[in-house]
């Protein structure tokens, strides 16, 4: 064991980590200091408190996964402070007054990254109680819809009341309901993709193991005609369809619920009116009826955005006050305003690169990577 | 004074996109350097070490059978395993063998009879030293150098 070790002799120190947080570090502090003399027209040191705070933090996760000699990835912690950090600097242009929560969030984010790594991870447990998480899902997914805890904010009933704040509960409602997708199709893929009957080149698997698929449509639908969250549903069916497919092989079962998606809308669309105007707003947001009603958060966002132009209008120069909610809903058009083209891009491909190094997408075995979600 | 304070604060956010686009070129150039390391290893060819079958059932191995490792490493009885175990004991995707920092893992991919190390139920990710004996389905293997 000792010479396998000195075979290895690399990987004691964890340098990439850190120089990429020093990086991370120049940013942030940048970020502020931009923000802040903007704000009070003066540089002064008190705009180096909060990235300060969020740095050690930063590094003190740095440091104890050198401590605990944790041999991973070396990226993704850089990336993901990178994009809080960025978040920070946002929170503080846009809604300073909730910087403090959103600090306390970073730090309770912190937390459980060291405490996933830490605590032993018998991921079996996430197979056998797979009904339990499809359970809790499905309530937590209802919760908004019920009289006395369910909140309806700007016309999408997604939030319950929890002590003086709200939550979205969709948010964790998407992480169980992939676990349970898992391990769902892990013990019945067999079933599914080995359909004993074929009616032309359609496999038909027996009935019973078709009710989940078609009870998730149902609810995707729901969703959508309840809370009025169209991104919900179609992020939700999407992430069951590409399981679905991921798990069996069958890209007719995929083709079958895209249909199903497509025919539930069309329906949809003639039947209620916050469809219809969701998907008229994407479709002609500058139509003289829409202009100055649903799609002035949106049009206000396109003007934003070509406002910034190339490299932006400056950090905290910029007027994301003209964007009515933007800072819950648009903080990337407001970020977009103020550093650019090049400042979006460079946002995105961070989120590409994060996403292209996440352990799922290296992992295509269907078990494993959602485990390793 | 007002000038100086307008060219800096101009200063301060132009420094802050480049800052930005010096961290993105770091981590691409990070991570093509993580990529050559993983791909070196992954491509490395097989014969970092063996499993020999210790114990087999009609139409797997042959007892003696030295099966090449490479870096990572899928046990099971679905075809697209690395080493197909022909058992029906054992999961279509039972168990993954995988050579990291220096050490050889196993790691029970969620398999219906569980992957047993030295008599040893596995319970997620456990070291394998060389002649520790590795049994999955009915099947027996020892990994050697």
């Amino acid at each position: 064991m000792i010479h396998a070790q000195a075979a290895v002799p690399l990987g004691r120190g964890r340098f990439t980590e850190l120089s990429l947080l020093i990086w991370v570090a120049t940013l942030a502090i940048t970020g502020f200091v931009a923000v802040l003399a903007t704000e009070t027209s003066s540089f002064r040191p008190t705009a180096v408190v909060v990235p300060a705070v969020f740095l050690a933090l930063m590094l003190s996760l740095h440091v104890f996964l050198v401590g605990i000699r944790f041999r991973g990835d070396q990226i993704l912690l850089p990336i993901a402070a990178g994009l809080t950090a960025i978040g920070l600097v946002l929170v503080q242009r846009l809604a300073s007054d909730l910087l403090l929560q959103q600090l306390s969030w970073s730090i309770i984010a912190a937390g459980a990254f060291a405490a996933t790594i830490v605590v032993p991870r018998d991921l079996t447990a996430l197979a056998r109680f797979k009904w339990t998480w499809a359970l809790l899902g499905l309530l937590l997914l209802i919760a908004p819809l019920l009289p006395v805890i369910g909140r309806e904010i700007n016309g999408a009933r997604i939030w319950i009341k929890v002590g003086p704040g709200s939550i979205e509960p969709w948010e964790a409602v998407k992480i169980l309901l992939v676990i349970f997708f898992a391990a769902y199709l892990e013990e019945y893929r067999e079933v599914l993709s080995h359909a004993q009957r074929r009616i032309g080149p359609f496999p038909v698997p027996p009935v019973p193991y078709l009710v989940p698929i078609v009870a998730m449509w149902g609810i995707a639908m729901l969703v959508m005609v309840f809370e009025k969250d169209m991104g919900a549903t179609v992020l939700f069916f999407g992430i069951f369809l590409a399981m679905l497919f991921l798990a069996t092989g069958e890209a007719f079962y995929a083709i079958i619920g895209l249909g199903l998606l497509i025919l539930g809308g069309i329906v949809a669309y003639q039947l209620f009116g916050h469809v219809q105007a969701r998907v008229d707003t994407w479709l002609r947001p500058f139509d003289e009826d829409l202009r100055f009603g649903t799609g002035y958060q949106l049009v206000q966002g396109l003007y934003a955005l070509a406002n910034g132009g190339l490299i932006g209008v400056g950090l905290g120069n910029g007027m994301p006050d003209r964007i009515p909610i933007v800072w819950s809903d648009f903080v990337f058009d407001a970020f977009a305003e103020e550093a650019g083209l090049a400042g979006a891009i460079a946002l995105l491909a961070l989120y590409l690169v994060f996403l292209y190094r996440s352990p799922a997408s290296r992992f295509p075995s269907l078990p494993t990577a959602a485990r390793r979600l | 004074m007002e000038i100086t304070f307008a060219v800096l604060l101009w200063g301060v956010r132009i420094l802050f996109l480049v800052l930005l686009y010096l961290f993105l070129i770091r981590v691409f150039s990070s991570l093509q350097r993580a990529l050559a390391t993983e791909n070196t290893i992954a491509a490395r060819p097989t014969g970092l070490a063996h499993l020999v079958v210790q114990r087999t059932v009609r139409g797997a191995f042959r007892v003696g059978d030295r099966l090449p490792l490479r870096a990572v490493n899928g046990l099971g009885r679905d075809a697209g395993n690395d080493i197909v175990i022909n058992d029906e004991a054992a999961s279509a995707k039972h168990a993954l063998v995988e050579f990291a920092d220096g050490e050889w893992w196993v790691e029970d991919a969620g398999s219906t009879n569980g992957t047993v190390v030295n008599g040893e139920v596995v319970r997620s990710r456990e070291r394998l030293q060389y002649g520790d004996e590795l049994a999955i389905g009915r099947v027996a293997l020892r990994l050697e150098q």
